[in-house]
């Protein structure tokens, strides 16, 4: 009777183990819809996985966020470069730096290792890229260097040798943001300037909305987000190609 | 290769970043004399529930319906995004010597100083600071909006073991320290 009244208990004491269980991975399931934030082309953190990549002036750091109150770095390496951005699609980052465009494997996450690079004249430059191609735009200013100030298109098919496709020069280019075919590019003071990229060999500018000094921006689901100098402007782009001013939010 | 560069960042901080003073001799001007915090007080991490203006606006970060704005230096302003037409402030997260932002599921990471913060933001009313990786990022450039003011001129240059630099104001200072 004893026994029998035990083995009730444990038994009843096991299912509400499984059933605590059960009930927090479906919780943790209906969250992993949306689990990493987006990041602007300008940022200087990146995460992919369970891993955060930041990168300072100088160095590039790895930690493994896979318990989130408990980072642990994995990995330093430092650069004789200036590095401005980092950029995680897929199993790469690509960094831009002043000096040129790197592109590090993260297959082995927790530790990067470089592959590819492309230099260029020195500047400032944002990437945001997809499987064939990275888009970067250089600044030439008495900051940044004196490159020829633009949208410079790499192929990035082969990610040991990045090469140069096509460069369209335009002044105060900055953080830029890639939708399907349509690439956003903020030109401060100049305006938004929006480019059909279906063809990335030969982006075909379609217009410049105008109204804001756009500094970066992040296409976010049929919302583009732009960090502008008055405050963070909304734009509907259920049409990429045109966006529709929806709110700003100003800084006061 | 280490020590070669963190002599190659001391010597690039003397070179461009303290600017000697146009005048040759010392005297005191109207600055930006830096506003100390303790460590600790510097350091700590609040929540205000209600929206704040932006002064040094900086990077964004999307997730679910909330936007994430970096104020440089001060912290990050929390977007409600529910309804794009009506987004709107409404909260603040100080965190002194912050410049970058990164979210994974309900974890915001950013950098205080020169430490890696990890906060817990799942609660809408407060936010937990849940780990902090002190001295995380040795080589300190993240913070020269924190050892240098924003605009140009002469500014306080005096540092402090036990207090962190957390803001500027106005004030008659030495002309020690110049920025171009």
């Amino acid at each position: 009777m004893n026994y029998s009244l035990l083995k009730l208990m444990v038994v009843l004491s096991f299912s509400c183990v499984l059933f605590s269980c059960s009930k927090e991975s479906a919780g943790t399931e209906s969250r992993a819809t949306n689990t990493t934030g987006t990041n602007g082309s300008l940022s200087r953190f990146a995460i992919s996985g369970d891993y955060l990549y930041v990168v300072s002036n100088w160095a590039l750091y790895t930690y493994n966020i896979a318990d989130p109150g408990n980072p642990v770095k994995t990995n330093e390496e430092v650069f004789a470069f200036n590095i401005e951005t980092i950029y995680p699609y897929k199993n790469h980052l690509f960094i831009g730096t002043t000096t040129g465009l790197y592109i590090y494997s993260i297959a082995n996450p927790g530790t990067p290792v470089l592959e590819g690079e492309a230099s260029h004249a020195r500047s400032c430059d944002p990437v945001v890229a997809n499987d064939s191609v990275a888009f970067v735009t250089l600044k030439g200013s008495s900051r940044c260097g004196p490159a020829t100030s633009g949208l410079y298109v790499h192929d990035v098919q082969d990610l040991f040798h990045p090469t140069l496709m096509k460069t369209i020069a335009f002044d105060n280019p900055e953080g830029l943001g890639l939708k399907g075919d349509v690439l956003y590019v903020c030109c401060n003071e100049d305006g938004l300037k929006v480019f059909n990229v279906q063809n990335p060999a030969n982006p075909v500018e379609i217009r410049t909305v105008t109204g804001a000094n756009f500094k970066d921006v992040i296409p976010y689901g049929n919302i583009l987000i732009c960090y502008v100098s008055t405050g963070i402007m909304l734009y509907d782009i259920s049409d990429p190609s045109n966006p529709v001013a929806v709110k700003l939010i100003s800084n006061t | 290769m280490r020590i070669l560069f963190f002599l190659f960042i001391i010597g690039s901080l003397c070179s461009c970043w303290t600017r000697h003073r146009p005048e040759t001799y010392r005297k005191k001007v109207i600055g930006n004399k830096a506003i100390f915090e303790t460590l600790q007080k510097a350091k700590e991490i609040t929540y205000e529930n209600t929206a704040r203006s932006v002064q040094v606006p900086g990077n964004i970060c999307a997730i679910g319906n909330k936007i994430y704005q970096l104020e440089f230096g001060k912290g990050i302003h929390v977007i409600d995004n529910s309804i794009p037409s009506q987004a709107h402030r409404i909260g603040f997260i100080k965190v002194n010597g912050s410049s970058q932002l990164s979210i994974k599921d309900d974890h915001l990471y950013v950098n205080s100083f020169n430490d890696l913060v990890v906060l817990d933001i799942s609660n809408n009313n407060t936010v937990t600071e849940l780990n902090r990786l002190s001295g995380t990022f040795p080589d300190g450039m993240f913070n020269y909006w924190m050892v240098q003011p924003d605009e140009p001129g002469y500014y306080e240059c005096t540092w402090y073991a036990d207090s962190l630099i957390v803001g500027w104001r106005k004030d008659s200072i030495w002309n020690d320290c110049y920025k171009d």
